[in-house]
């Protein structure tokens, strides 16, 4: 039981140790001398596209929020004129409000119902690898063909009003992407069914890593079900807990082309997000300035709660 | 050694940087100069479409083609969602076609004004100018100059399933009485207006009819007012009640159901089977859905006013030609808009297009066409251009568009929408 638990394995050690090795220690700087040809400087023309192509247009893009550019022609430069504009509007307000619920309730019921799901496909039943098949195909699918086929679900003449009308719940039957009460939590519905899959892939590369020995020692010793989840399950598979929530939340907050396809931001911007903001803001209304403002405070926003998470679900204080 | 080596592969490293530069940015170079090669008898075309149906502009290109043997049109279609913005970046990257079809004003994308005033466009020369409809010549370009050529006269009214509205009575002459058939259709399951509430080109739409007779028809110079802060929104008696007429509307079951959250599908259902009788969208897709349903008669009405001779319709040149001021093939392009220009071609165009001529509107036949309806107020000179090409920002038709969607779900109040569109005004 302890040389399972134990972080690092025999093979992990095995080139460490062999470095030691006398004759070990030749051919490595043999092969060395080989490599040396592959200089650093290799990767200078992959830096220098990536520097041009991500830094570089991003930094520009940066700087446009401090501008009133339109988009076309020439502009100024407004300082913080552009942010202070956005936390005036109770328009960008309801839109950065309506993304944290968005990013961290597609998380929280996402990993939930993936690690439900990954539990209980883990091992025993016989169709689990078509059932797996069948859940993580929301993944694959374009998530833009996917919410179209949501709106029609959701339309007022849609399958879901004509289900309720026949069973007798017509009374409830709404145009539910255009209430302004339902059309968030409708577009959530959408959001957890598509991030499911891949968060249940994690946690089933997670739970193939926890030894089935562990779990019948802790069940020997008198576990119940819940005890082996939360004293076993749960502590092994906590890295791959940090990775599908951080993945989660990053996918979560700049959540676009499934609510410009379900709602369009609306009704009257009671679904609008940050990133259905920018590109209002920047290609639909020429507010360029505006919608490179609230790109950066979105690129903000998703880089603290990226390290937060992080930081919360790490497994190591030290890493 | 190993230091030479170092400096050595360092320079041949800092060279495959600019040498990988030339290598992508090479490619665009030959295409450039084979695009400036080909002469004058040769430019490019760009338009919006939103359908599968032949776009006029790419009909009209076809006939100069056989017109001009010698001539190779290069049709660029855009989609409609996309055209403004796709236009945009491709003439600030200068390669946007040689013509461009724009709007005039300065309320979209793709408007005239923002456009030349940042360089963009070419100005044009006396058969442009000869084209302006009247009134609207400072929405074609600042300073007297013109930069787009008016291709068609498009009305925004009411486009009606004729057939559909005999059959349910007489369409009413006036809002009260439109709000008495609203009822009566509702009860037997049909609707007066197919809605796209989830399409804020059709809220805004819905609302400026309301407001043609309420404001423009009682102050056809509002516009301007407003543009010198002589007047607001939120103090206009007019807009108020054009706003509140679409809470009217709602309530008198004046909409189909589940018209919050429809889109444009909605109104081309509605409109073809029957079951609505009317939509607050151009009426140049009167064609369009007589082609659609062939059993139906669809024709063109102005919205109901509150009394009838307060009776006011939008009829303005909605779409306009313009030369690209970066275009490779200027003279190819200017002999295409000087042909386009011609009494011939306009008439030409506005049939194909289901639109109403730019010259000639004095003599023109309204009797037996789709538009009989609205043909007197055209003549007694009860119309004038769509508001929202005055309005100095699209930032104002998408506060009034957007407002009108919570007005009908109950989100928002008249005042707070037209609040909003006086600070999207100064914005």
């Amino acid at each position: 039981m302890t040389a399972t638990m134990q972080p690092k394995s025999e093979a992990a050690e095995a080139p460490r140790r062999g470095r030691r090795t006398p004759g070990a220690g030749q051919n490595t700087r043999s092969r060395g001398r080989g490599l040396e040809f592959g200089h650093w400087w290799w990767a200078l023309p992959g830096i220098a596209l990536v520097f041009a192509i991500h830094y570089v247009a991003t930094g520009i893009g940066g700087f446009f929020a401090f501008t009133n550019w339109t988009g076309i022609g020439s502009f100024k430069i407004t300082g913080w004129a552009n942010f202070e504009a956005i936390f005036k509007d109770p328009t960008k307000v309801g839109a950065l409000s309506n993304t944290l619920f968005l990013a961290f309730g597609s998380v929280l019921l996402g990993n939930i119902a993936g690690l439900v799901i990954a539990l209980g496909l883990n091992r025993v039943l016989k169709t689990r690898y078509i059932l797996r098949t069948l859940f993580f195909m929301p993944v694959v699918l374009s998530p833009l063909a996917t919410a179209y086929i949501w709106k029609y679900i959701f339309d007022f003449d849609g399958p879901l009003n004509a289900f309720l009308t026949a069973i007798g719940a017509g009374d409830q039957a709404k145009p539910w992407l255009a209430d302004p009460q339902w059309a968030i939590w409708t577009v959530l519905v959408v959001l957890v069914w598509s991030s499911t899959g891949f968060a249940m892939v994690i946690f089933m590369a997670g739970l193939a890593g926890v030894p089935v020995e562990v779990e019948e020692a802790a069940a020997i010793d008198g576990a119940n079900l819940w005890q082996r989840f939360r004293n076993v399950i749960l502590p092994a598979i906590r890295p791959a807990v940090a990775i599908a929530t951080t993945l989660g939340i990053v996918q979560g907050l700049r959540v676009f082309d499934p609510i410009m396809a379900l709602t369009g931001g609306g009704p009257a911007g009671a679904t609008e997000t940050l990133a259905t903001q920018v590109y209002k803001q920047a290609f639909a209304l020429g507010n360029f300035g505006g919608g490179a403002a609230l790109a950066l405070v979105l690129a903000a926003i998703i880089l603290i709660f990226a390290v937060l998470q992080q930081r919360l679900t790490r497994s190591n204080p030290e890493d | 050694m190993t230091q030479h080596r170092r400096y050595s592969g360092l320079k041949v490293g800092a060279l495959a940087v600019p040498i990988a530069a030339l290598v992508l940015t090479g490619c665009s170079a030959p295409a450039g100069s084979n695009a400036s090669s080909g002469g004058s008898k040769e430019f490019s075309l760009s338009f919006a479409t939103s359908n599968t149906i032949e776009s006029p502009f790419q009909v009209l290109g076809e006939k100069y083609m056989e017109a001009n043997p010698d001539v190779k049109i290069t049709f660029n279609p855009q989609p409609n969602d996309s055209y403004d913005q796709t236009l945009r970046t491709q003439l600030q990257a200068g390669n946007a076609s040689d013509i461009v079809v724009t709007s005039p004003g300065s309320g979209q994308g793709r408007s005239i004004l923002p456009l030349a005033e940042a360089g963009f466009l070419e100005p044009l020369d006396d058969s442009a100018k000869e084209l302006l409809p009247e009134g609207s010549a400072s929405t074609f370009g600042p300073e007297g100059k013109v930069f787009g050529q008016a291709t068609a006269i498009t009305v925004s009214a009411l486009v009606t399933n004729e057939t559909a509205a005999k059959a349910a009575g007489e369409f009413p002459a006036d809002f009260a009485a439109l709000e008495e058939q609203c009822k009566t259709l509702e009860s037997s399951g049909k609707s007066l207006f197919a809605l796209a509430g989830a399409a804020p080109p059709n809220t805004g739409l819905t609302a400026m009819s309301l407001a043609a007779s309420r404001v423009y028809g009682e102050d056809p110079q509002w516009n301007e007012k407003r543009a010198a802060n002589e007047v607001t929104f939120a103090g206009s008696e007019g807009w108020k009640s054009a706003l509140e007429a679409v809470n009217t509307l709602k309530d008198a079951g004046c909409f189909q159901k589940g018209a919050a959250g429809a889109g444009f599908d909605a109104i081309t259902k509605g409109l073809a089977s029957g079951t609505s009788l009317a939509g607050f969208i151009p009426a140049t897709s009167w064609k369009q859905l007589q082609s659609a349903a062939a059993g139906s008669e669809f024709g063109v009405r102005a919205l109901p006013a509150e009394s009838p001779d307060k009776s006011f319709v939008y009829a303005s040149a909605n779409y306009a030609f313009s030369i690209n001021a970066a275009a490779k093939n200027k003279e190819a392009a200017k002999a295409f808009l000087a042909w386009a220009a011609e009494p011939e071609q306009t008439k030409a165009f506005a049939e194909i297009d289901g639109a109403l001529p730019v010259t000639g509107l004095d003599a023109y036949d309204f009797e037996g066409g789709a538009y009989k309806n609205i043909g007197d107020l055209i003549k007694n000179g009860k119309y004038g251009p769509l508001p929202n090409s005055q309005w100095p920002n699209s930032a104002v038709y998408d506060a009034l568009a957007t407002g009108v969607q919570g007005i009908i779900t109950g989100q928002k109040s008249p005042d707070q929408v037209l609040q909003a569109m006086d600070a999207a005004w100064g914005q």
